[in-house]
Order: structure tokens, then sequence, then C-alpha cells
């Protein structure tokens, strides 16, 4: 952006911020009475692309102006699964709708990516206040909640045909196995997916926790999927995969018997099974004589703000979103769409109560194998998803081991770097022979100093400092951050110092005989 | 088919008649065969489109009742005819804006000598080597400033198809090629200028490239997925067939949409195939006389 | 390798002829490159030796140069406006003051120059980092200032670089037309006038007229973004450095070490991978489209074959068909839920097999499912081939085949001594063009496989053993969130550097590129 629009930006928020300074000098301490807000907003908005929910929103929206008198919203609503749209989002965020619906997953990559405007105090209160533990924390960065807590029903449960499997099997996984081999009819489970492999994981206890910095980028992981535990879930999911009734398309329901899948498939389900729908949490499997009861993610979906320029702007997109997310409009999306309400009051009520899959959703995320999705790194779905295919390709013990140790190195891959090296200093320059590709380490000298080791360098010769052998933080001549090389003067033996306090940096270059 | 050849060796004693019957006998049964083989997806696409079921896969080839619901549903309750519209109105402009551009550069590589242009040539050559859907990442930041993406993606798209087209100069410069030089050089002798050889004297000749390289245009918006859905940006107001359509595969959206897909493929495919068969012949014309230089 | 003579060579059996051929066609390939090296070579002197005429003559026409001619070194066009090319003036010196004002003008090419830090290792593109969330306690709402965005930045940096050689190149052809015009009056004879200029772009100089608009939008929409492209693998542009959140930096040859590294963490091997399976699919979809798309041409142009027209309507209609339709729907009949995937499955060889491994459907055996890939783009290829051979059929003279008859040739001897040598000598560069395009063929891999089944990740997306190098690249860019564009910059100049040393041996190699006047 050109500097004369940046100036223009701070002029216009200073001049609101001084109109709004002085409303609040006629007495109004807050922003309730929403007269300030009057006006005319041009606003685009993604949501579901589900037949008829664009049509909801639009009405929606209408109600809301109607509640906000003064307030005059021109939505344009497109059509965007929830599943990949931050992807979308990140892909460009200068021209992203202002207000869009995304699975949480993404939440990270849109925090990373600066595409998210994090709810005002009192917003992101009112959010924690009436939405439920799982969906607040799914919204939430490094304790900062950064989106509106849209649904809670995005996690998977099984499907089946009562004609075939009794309301008992289904609570077994050999038993669905067994009945599903009998008739001749498929058990459609994902397991090459890895929202769906974890399942089996989560059931033995195992677990998988990324934590993330308050930029939105992974620091570390906290994973023991390679251990005896995640040994027995590769066992059970070998049984599931290498029966013949296993099919991991469960996109499709042709010849299911059974199909674990989420509410999304509602619609298609009833058509399926037509009188013999079941629907219930998923089964347990067994191994060793030891059963274990299958876990999976709970996720939701969220809607965020895309972050505004504007004061004033920021202010009604918020009011919107919260009214777009609040209880009459999950309920009103509940009757229609059947979509799982993260509002406690919503939850509550009779509507989503006497719903088969809703049910069955709610009675699977009862369960305590189930983890509520929190921050995940977007490599881990490509890397796990390999675990079912190794499961079904493996012929013994040690090829599923194998398969667990693969992808212990992929994860450890990911983080490459700890934290030490992530702080540790570094030489960087066409010194020594190497072209800007050969980091020269430093090592602490005493607090908030660093030396090099003893390098040859040659006059006319260039050279930058820099942390974490990347640009991040680098400092060039005079210590300034990001500044110009610096330039060797006489050649000869050196070593690199760096003082540095945080703020402040200076590097010298002292002779060595 | 090497096998066909073995047959006729062997059978030489039969008579020249007797063995040419046998052979003919062994290419139409190939030729049934490509005909069923080459066929089956589109007659498969048709039927889906009438089946009532919406999910994918059904186990049967022919419907169980014929239904005319996704037809109805597509026009009535989908944006479909805008995204028609879009892709058709891409396919009428890229036609002619790229078949100026491929017919100039064509035109001048066969026909004129100039400093220069062999290098254009073999810089043509080249590039066309560098992938080029990278350059993708750039253009799309560009036209999202010039206002060319969601809404607009239909002209920016246009611009993109039609404005790198004249390094597939390949073909009708072969067709340019076969046209003998003696007539323009007898033109030449009578006074006319380069324009008046190019528009009075090889333009009358070159129908079948002209018309070969107009269908091309035309056909390329309708199958445009990655390059469209980049600009189009989710916007339904710009999509073209291909980008609306994709979107019905989804995960979400495949048991409610499968069959539905299937009709638009049947309406999308209409025009194309009755525009492409109805000129066939030019098109044969062009791509059989242009590719023996090409 | 010793060449026969002619009569030595007409004594060989069919075999040794073959081999003999054969060992040539090898033989020819290192002298190929060489030759090429010598080209390139010869190629750079020539350039230094224009380079150095060039100043030698800027020099020499200062020196000689009347008035008129020193100032147009300073004033665009003067020389121009003096000897009475009004237009040409003109628009030279409309073309200077453009460029000035352009470069000095707030935000214009100095200033992007600077913002760009052009080329200095370690230092971002563009120099404001966007304020992420700001709060503002008065309306209780966090707000983003917005920044640089680096990939703006440096684009309008690389206009303003190419704006520079513009104007030095036109500095030049103005200072030499001038020389020319003076040394024109000077013999006495008159210059062309702007009507006649006019003229001319229509009789001597068309080629101008009609290359004008092709090569602007090449230009502009393939060779500036090429070079933007390439100038992208020595930045550090990637998902967590978009450049509008947070801007990318130089970073110089950093990156390529990550691709040539061959143990953990590097690309070297999965890179290695996919490219010798990318070869592969490209010989075997050309070259399986190439002959059997022939011997359809060649069956349905036999003598005594009815409804020719209706056999080639029947191939054709697959080019019509949208391939997003026909290839989506193809990909998931093969499918174990789909018709032929269910056929198959009753037959018990195929049915144990798929459960002895464990494969889902076929498409989950990475050898079947490059096999299907290979099968089905038969299916795509051969109208095209079909067409093409028709055409050339037709052009091979008949006679040909009347005297082949008489000296009592068997339509295999005829196939072999006429049709084949003479599609392949017609058609070499055609199947140079469509290796090249197979290698790059991204629609039918990933309507139809996807890219699958998975082999693990890499450049932080998923790699499948049926991913070709471009839609690796593609799942690098646009289709992750993990985005590695500088990787996908550097692949894609590897990518570049292996085709075209591929075509440029092949074309030194196949005889009837090297002249192309030759047949007509």
């Amino acid at each position: 952006m050109k500097m004369s629009k940046i100036l223009a930006v701070i002029l216009v928020a200073i001049m609101l911020v001084a109109c709004f300074a002085a409303c609040d000098q006629g007495g109004k301490g807050d922003n309730d009475g929403n007269t300030d807000l009057a006006g005319t907003y041009d606003i685009t908005m993604w949501v579901s692309e589900k037949d008829g929910v664009a049509d909801q929103f639009k009405q929606q929206i209408a109600a809301f102006e109607k509640a906000n008198p003064g307030i005059k919203i021109n939505a344009s609503i497109e059509g965007v699964t929830e599943a990949d749209a931050g992807s979308k989002v990140v892909a460009d965020v200068a021209t992203a709708p202002d207000i869009y619906c995304f699975a949480q997953d993404q939440l990270a990559r849109l925090v990373q990516a600066g595409a998210l405007a994090k709810p005002g105090v009192k917003a992101a209160e009112t959010i924690k206040a009436n939405n439920d533990a799982g969906s607040v924390a799914a919204a939430t960065v490094a304790g900062s909640i950064y989106a509106y807590p849209m649904t809670s029903d995005n996690g998977y449960f099984l499907y089946y045909d009562k004609s075939i499997i009794s309301e008992e099997d289904a609570d077994s996984l050999e038993a669905i196995i067994a009945a599903c081999e009998k008739n001749g009819k498929k058990f459609r489970y994902a397991l090459e997916n890895a929202w769906y492999t974890a399942s089996f994981f989560f059931a033995t206890g195992c677990h998988s926790t990324w934590t993330m910095t308050a930029e939105g980028e992974f620091n570390a992981i906290d994973d023991d999927f390679n251990s005896a535990a995640g040994l027995i879930a590769m066992k059970g999911m070998q049984k599931l995969a290498q029966s013949p009734c296993y099919d991991s398309d469960a996109d499709t329901f042709a010849d299911a018997g059974a199909i674990v899948t989420g509410i999304w498939n509602a619609g298609a389900a009833e058509e399926h099974f037509g009188a013999n729908l079941g629907a219930t949490d998923l089964p347990s499997f067994e191994v060793d004589g030891k059963s274990y009861h299958l876990g999976g993610f709970t996720g939701y979906k969220l809607m965020g703000v895309k972050p505004q320029t504007d004061t004033k702007r920021a202010a009604v997109l918020s009011l919107l979103a919260q009214y777009l997310t609040g209880e009459e409009c999950q309920l009103q999306r509940a009757t229609e769409f059947q979509w799982g309400p993260s509002n406690l009051e919503a939850a509550k009520s009779e509507v989503v109560q006497s719903n088969i899959s809703l049910a069955a959703f709610a009675k699977q995320a009862a369960s305590e194998n189930c983890v509520p999705q929190g921050q995940i790194h977007g490599a881990w779905w490509d890397i796990a998803k390999v675990l079912g295919a190794d499961a079904k390709a493996a012929s013994s013990d040690a090829a599923l081991q194998t398969a667990l140790d693969n992808y212990d190195a992929a994860i450890d891959a990911v983080l490459s770097m700890s934290d030490e090296a992530k702080q540790a200093w570094s030489v960087i320059g066409d010194i020594c022979g190497s072209n800007w590709d050969t980091d020269f380490p430093m090592t602490a000298d005493g607090e908030n100093t660093w030396i090099s080791e003893v390098l040859e360098l040659e006059a006319g010769k260039q050279f930058k400092v820099r942390q974490g052998a990347a640009w991040d933080v680098n400092f060039g001549a005079n210590g300034v951050a990001g500044g110009d090389n610096i330039v060797v003067e006489t050649t000869g033996k050196y070593q690199v110092k760096l003082v540095y306090d945080g703020t402040t940096a200076s590097i010298e270059l002292i002779p060595v005989e | 088919m090497k096998k066909q050849n073995d047959n006729k060796i062997k059978k030489t004693g039969l008579g020249a008649k007797a063995s040419r019957r046998i052979s003919n006998a062994i290419i139409y049964f190939i030729l049934i065969v490509i005909t069923i083989v080459w066929l089956f997806p589109f007659v498969g696409i048709l039927l889906e489109s009438f089946k009532t079921e919406t999910n994918m896969q059904t186990p049967y080839l022919f419907p169980k009742e014929f239904g005319f619901d996704h037809y109805v549903k597509l026009f009535t309750k989908t944006d479909f005819l805008k995204w028609f519209g879009n892709t058709a109105i891409m396919g009428v402009a890229t036609a002619v804006l790229q078949t100026v551009f491929i017919l100039s550069m064509s035109y001048v590589l066969s026909r004129l000598r100039f400093k220069g242009r062999k290098g254009l040539m073999n810089m043509m050559l080249i590039l066309g080597m560098f992938p080029g859907f990278l350059t993708m990442i750039l253009i799309y930041k560009v036209f999202a400033d010039a206002g060319l993406t969601e809404k607009m993606a239909p002209l920016g798209l246009i611009i993109v198809y039609c404005a790198s087209s004249a390094m597939g100069y390949y073909v009708s410069k072969g067709f340019f090629d076969t046209i003998p030089k003696s007539l323009d050089e007898a033109a030449r002798v009578d006074g006319a200028t380069r324009f008046q050889v190019f528009y009075k004297v090889i333009m009358p000749l070159s129908k079948p490239i002209v018309i070969y390289t107009i269908l091309m245009g035309f056909m390329a918006p309708w199958g445009d997925f990655i390059l469209a859905s980049y600009l189009i940006h989710e916007n339904s107001q710009g999509m073209n067939v291909a980008v609306g359509m994709y979107e019905w595969l989804s995960r979400t959206n495949m048991n409610t949409h499968y069959t539905m897909f299937c009709a638009a493929g049947v309406i999308v495919a209409i025009p194309v195939v009755a525009v492409f068969l109805g000129l066939q012949k030019y098109y044969v014309e062009g791509v059989t006389g242009g590719a023996v230089k090409g | 390798m010793k060449r026969l003579s002619d009569l030595d060579y007409l004594k060989l059996n069919k075999w040794q002829a073959f081999w003999y051929k054969f060992a040539l066609f090898i033989c020819a390939i290192p002298s190929a490159i060489w030759k090429g090296i010598k080209k390139l070579g010869g190629f750079f002197k020539n350039c230094g030796v224009a380079v150095k005429d060039e100043f030698v003559d800027i020099g020499s026409t200062f020196k000689r140069g009347n008035w008129a001619v020193k100032l147009s070194f300073f004033i665009f066009g003067f020389g121009n406006l003096f000897y009475g090319q009004i237009m040409r003036g003109i628009l030279f010196l409309l073309f200077e003051i453009v460029f000035i004002a352009y470069m000095v003008l707030p935000s214009g090419g100095v200033y992007w120059l600077i913002k760009g830090n052009w080329f200095k290792i370690g230092s971002t593109i563009g120099t404001v980092q966007p304020q992420k969330n700001v709060y503002d306690p008065i309306t209780d709402q966090y707000i983003t200032i917005w920044g640089d965005d680096s990939v703006k930045v440096m684009l309008y940096g690389l206009l303003t670089f190419i704006f520079i050689f513009a104007f030095i190149y036109t500095w030049r052809l103005q200072v030499k037309q001038c020389r020319i015009c003076m040394d024109i009056t000077a013999k006495g004879k008159k210059i062309r006038s702007g009507k006649e200029d006019m003229k001319s772009l229509l009789d001597d100089q068309f080629h101008k007229t009609l290359l004008a608009l092709p090569l602007a939008g090449i230009l502009a929409f393939t060779v500036l973004p090429i070079i933007y492209m390439v100038l992208i693998a020595f930045t550090s542009y990637d998902a967590a450095h978009d450049g509008y959140s947070n801007l990318f930096s130089w970073v110089g040859f950093e990156h390529f070490n990550e691709l040539f590294n061959f143990g953990q963490g590097g690309l070297g091997l999965t890179f290695g991978e996919i490219l010798s399976w990318t070869l592969m699919w490209a010989f075997f979809a050309t070259f399986t489209n190439y002959f059997l798309g022939m011997f359809v041409a060649i069956m349905i142009n036999k003598k005594g074959i009815k409804i020719k027209k209706f056999w080639r309507t029947v191939l054709v209609m697959t080019i019509a068909i949208p391939q997003f339709v026909s290839l989506l729907y193809v990909s998931k009949l093969f499918t174990t839920s789909g018709l032929i995937g269910r056929a198959l499955e009753q037959i018990p060889f195929i049915h144990d097999w798929r459960l002895a491994n464990n494969f889902v459907s076929l498409w989950d055996s990475p050898t079947v499912a490059k096999i299907l890939l290979i099968v089905i783009n038969i299916w795509i290829g051969i109208p095209y081939i079909m067409l093409m051979a028709t055409g050339i059929l037709m052009n091979i003279p008949q006679d040909l085949y009347e005297s082949a008859k008489i000296d009592g040739a068997s339509s295999v001897q005829q196939f072999t001594k006429i049709t084949l040598p003479y599609m392949l000598f017609v058609t070499g560069p055609y199947l140079l063009t469509s290796f090249v395009g197979n290698l790059n063929n991204f629609n039918v891999i990933y309507l139809l496989s996807g890219g699958n089944p998975i082999k693990g990740t890499a450049g932080g997306a998923s790699v499948g053993h049926t991913d070709l190098l471009i839609t690796w690249l593609f799942k690098m860019t646009l289709g992750s969130t993990e985005s590695k564009y500088y990787m996908a910059s550097i692949i894609g100049i590897l990518v570049f550097l292996v085709v075209a040393i591929l075509s440029l041996i092949v074309y030194n190699v196949i005889p009837s590129t090297r002249n192309e006047e030759d047949y007509k």
C-alpha cells in the first residue's frame, strides 16, 4: 500500500476516534445505542453452499436491520464450502469477504495470515458466556478469541442399517464388520483421511496436541501416536481395513451397511437407509481382549470477520456477526438444516434434542475419547492420513511399527527446528567461500552477547547477522534491523561479536592474531 | 493390431479377395469395439442425468425411472444459466480475439521474412516449456488490483486466454506453409502491398484454418477449471460452468448433486458438440493441413 | 562409429539395418549436445561483438554528428524533428517526458526501486509491515493498518527495470535514426515522411503491424510473469511470508540447498522420483497415442471400409466434450463402486488380487493407477492423432504404393518402408511438442487420479505416486495452505531446464526440423 494511503487511513482513524470521543463527552459510556453506527454498508459474505443457506442468511440480515434501525446492510452472499473457505481466504486476504464461515481447523492459518479481526473485549465476553466451552476453545489462539462460534456439530458418528445390524451389534466394531461381510454390504469409514484416522488413536488414549504462538505460528507438538497404545490403534485399524467389507470412500452411500460420517450427510443417510436408518455413537473395538471405544474429533464451524481499517465498519460487522451466531439464528439453522448449535440455550431446545443425527453426534461427543479439535498444523493432516493406508497394507506388526516410526519422523521434520535452534544467532554472507547460503554459528558469550568462531574475512566481502537461520530477525551495518550489509574493510582473521538486548543491537569485528 | 497384419501374411494363400474380406471383417470388428468404448462415457453421463436419484454411482447403467428433475432444478434453483452465459460469452470473445492473434503471428512467421524471425520462433518454443500456471500467481495479483477478478473474472479470463495465445501458432503456420508462395509473388509483381496480399490472396484460401482456430478458441473456456477457479475466487456471478459445477462434486455435496452434475455436463456438451460437428469438416482440413508441417 | 557406404547398408538384413540406424541416432546425441553448446557459445560471442559495435557506433555518432544529432543525445527525437520527421520526433519526446515523470514522481519508479531493496540478501521486499489488531478502546474494536505488499513492490520494481531498459533502447534507436537522417541528407536524398512511414506499415513493415498485438500479449502475460517467477526462487515467499500480512525477503540461493538435499527434510529424493515418473509418463503417453492413433487412421482409411465419416465422428466426439466432465466421470467408473470397477470385480483373479493387497479400488495400487492413467489417456489422445495421421496418409503419393506393389511388397513391408518413415519424418516436431505437452499434462492427472495413491509429504504438500512435477507444483502453491512459492519456482526453473535440454537434443537429431524450407 502506498504511503499516502496509509496516511489517509490514519487520518480517517484519528477523525473517527475524535468523533467518538466527542460522543463520549455527550455522556454515553459505550456503544449500546447504535445510532452512531447508522449508515449503509456494502458487505460481502461467504456462507455454506448448501441449498437454502444463503437465503436464510438474507432473512436473518433483514431481521438484524430491523433490530438495529439506522443500519442498512447490502450483503452479497456467496456459497463456499466451509471446509476450505479458509484456504481460499488466505489465497488473497485483500479481496476476501468481510464475513465468512469456516471449519475451525483453518483458524491458525487464518490468524497467521492476518485474515481475522479479533472481536472486541465486550464481544469476546459475550461469546464466552453464551457458547459451549469446546467451541470457545476452538475459536481461541494463544488466549485470544478470534472468531464467532456458529455450530458445534462438526464430527462423525455411525449411521447403520437396522435391518442387518442390531442396536447391540452397533456397539462393537467386530460385530458390524461381521454383519456387513455376511450381507455383502460395505462398511464405509474414511481411514485415509486423518480426521477419521485419529479416531482409533484417541480410542487407545493417544493424543496429539499442537501449541502455537500469538502470531499464529506452531512451535511445539505433544504427540504419542508412536507408542504401545498407538500400536494397538494400528491393529484395530488393520482389523477393519483388511476386511473385504471395508471401503475408505465415505462420501458415497452405495451398498453401505454402516458408514462413519457426519451431520452433513443426514439427508443422504435418510435417503439411503430409509426406514432402517440407525444412528449412534461410534462402536468399540477389541485388541488382545481389551475393548476400546472409538474416539474422534468434535469440530466446530466458526464465523470470521475480515480485519477492517475503519472502526465504524468494524463495529457494525462485529455486531452483525454476533447477531448471526446468536441463539435465535442458530436455532433457525438447527430447525432448517440440522446444524447443531454451539449456543448453550439453543442446544437445549426441543428441536435439537429430538433430532436423531444430532443426538448421535451429542452421544459421541460426550464420549471421553472425543477430543475437541484444537489448532492443528496443516501438514499433520497429510502426514497422519498415511497411517490409514499403512495399516491396510501392513502384513505384520513390524510393518505397523515402521509406519508409526515414519509418522514420528515426518512430524519431527515439520518442527525440524528446536526452540534452541530458532534462538541461535549466526553470521551469513559471501564470506569464507560461501555465497549467502551457509550459516556460521555464534555462541553465547555472557549476557546479551554472542560471538562467532574465528573467520577469515577478505576486504570488500559482505555479511549480516541473523537469528534462527531465517531472515525474520537480522542485523546489518550499525546494528540496524534489516539494514544494509556490513562490509569488511581489511582482510584478516576476525571474530564477529553481537550485542543485543532485545531492542538495540551492535555488531563488532574483533581482529584475531 | 499387429496381429491383424500377421494374419494377413499367413492367409495370402487364400487369394486376394478372400483375404481382403477377412481383414476388412477384423477391421470392422475393431472399429465397432472402438465405437463402443469411445461412446460409453457419453452415453453413461446421459443416462446418469435422467436418473431420479441424486447420489453418485448407483450400481446400474440404465435409470430405474426416467426423470427430468435435474434439468428443471438446474435452471430454476441454481445459477447454472448465469454460468452458462458467462462461458458462452467467453467462448465467443476468445474465439474472435484468439483467431486474430494466432493468424497474425502464424501468417507473419510463414510468409514474411524479417530480421529476428528465427529468434522469435525459438523464444516462443522456449517460453512454452515453462510451467505456465506458475505465472498465474502474479497475474492474479495484478488482476485483483485492476478489478478483473470475481464478478469481472470472465473479462479477466478472456484476456488471459487471448494474450499469449499467439504462442500456439504451430498448426496454422503449417497450414499457411502449404499455400504456394508463387501466389504471393505474382500478386506482388502486380503491385499489391503486403497487406493486400494477406487480405485478398491468402485469406480467401484459408477458410479451413480460420474456422479451425475459431473452433479451438470457442472450446477452450468450456473446460478450463484451474485458472478460472483461481480468478473467480468463489463469486457465483463470475463463474464459468466448470468452476460452478466442480463445487457439486465436493465432499459435502456429492451425495446430493452428483446426477445434477451429469445433467449440467450434458447441457454443456450440447453447444460444443453441435458447433464442433457442424464445423468438423473444416476442423479436419485445418488440423490435417496444418499438422503436416506443424 | 563407422558409417557404412550405401552399398554395404543395403546388404544388411532388416534387424541389422534397424540397429545400425538406432546406433547412428545414439551416436548423434553427443555431437548434437556439443553442437548445441558451441551454438550457445557462438551466440554469446556474437552478443559480445554486437554490444561492442554498438558502443563504438555511439561514440563515433557523437563525434561526427552535427549539433542536432548531438542534442538528440539528450532530447529525444530532436534530430527527427530537425529533419522533418515530425510524428516520430513527437513520439520520442513524449516517451522521454513520460519516463522522467514516472521515475521522479512520488510513488513512481525511484520510490518502488528503493522500497524493493533489490538483491540485498536478508532485506525485506517492501519496508512497512502491517500492524495487526490495533485496539481502539473507544469503539472496542480491533482494526488493522496494512503495510506494503511484497508481491506488488517486487512487481512495480520489475516493471520499472523493464521501463529503464525500454528507455535505453529507445534512446539508442532515436540517436541512430538521427545519424541516418543526417547521412541521407548529406547525400542529398529525401527522408521518408510520416505518411510514408504509415504506409510502409501495411507493406514493407507489415510484420510489425501484425506482430504488435500478439507480441505485446506474450510480453505482458508470459515473459514478464516468468521473469517474476524466476525471481521468486531467490526470496522467502511462502505461506508464513505471504508479502501481505508478513513481508518476504531476498534470500539468494539458500533454498536451492533444500531441493538438492537427499537426506531427511530435503526434497531431493522426492524430486527424483517424481521426475522419473514424469518422464516415463510422457514417454508412454506420447508413443502409445502416436502408434495406436496411426493404426486407427490406417484402418479407417483402408480401401473398402465404409462409413469412414461415421467412425471419425465417433472419435472426434471426445475432443468436443469438455474434459472435466468426461474425465471425472471416467475416473469414477474405475472405483469399486463404479460400473467398470464392479465388472472387473466379477473376475476372480482381480478380486483376489485386490483383496490380497487390501486395495479399496484399482486407483489404490500405484502400478495399476499408472497403467490406468496411460490407458485412459489413449482414449483421450487417439482422436487427435487419428485426424492428423489421416491428413498425412492422404498426402503420401499413391504411386509409391503402386510401384511397391509391383515389386511384390506385402502390406507390412509397405507400412514399414513407406508409411512409417514418411509419418516419422513429417511428424517429428509434433512428437516433440506432444512430449513436452505430456510432461506438463495437468488436466489428465488432476482430474483422474489427483496424484493419488498417497506416498508421503514433501514441500508442504502431500505427494502421490502418480503426481507429475506439474501437479506437485500445483499442490505446493495454489492447492495447499502451506504454500511454498519459492520452492515451486525453483522446481519450475528445473522443469524448464530439463525440458529445454531434452528438446534441444531432439531438435538437433531428428531430420525434419533441421530445415523448415525443405519440405514444401
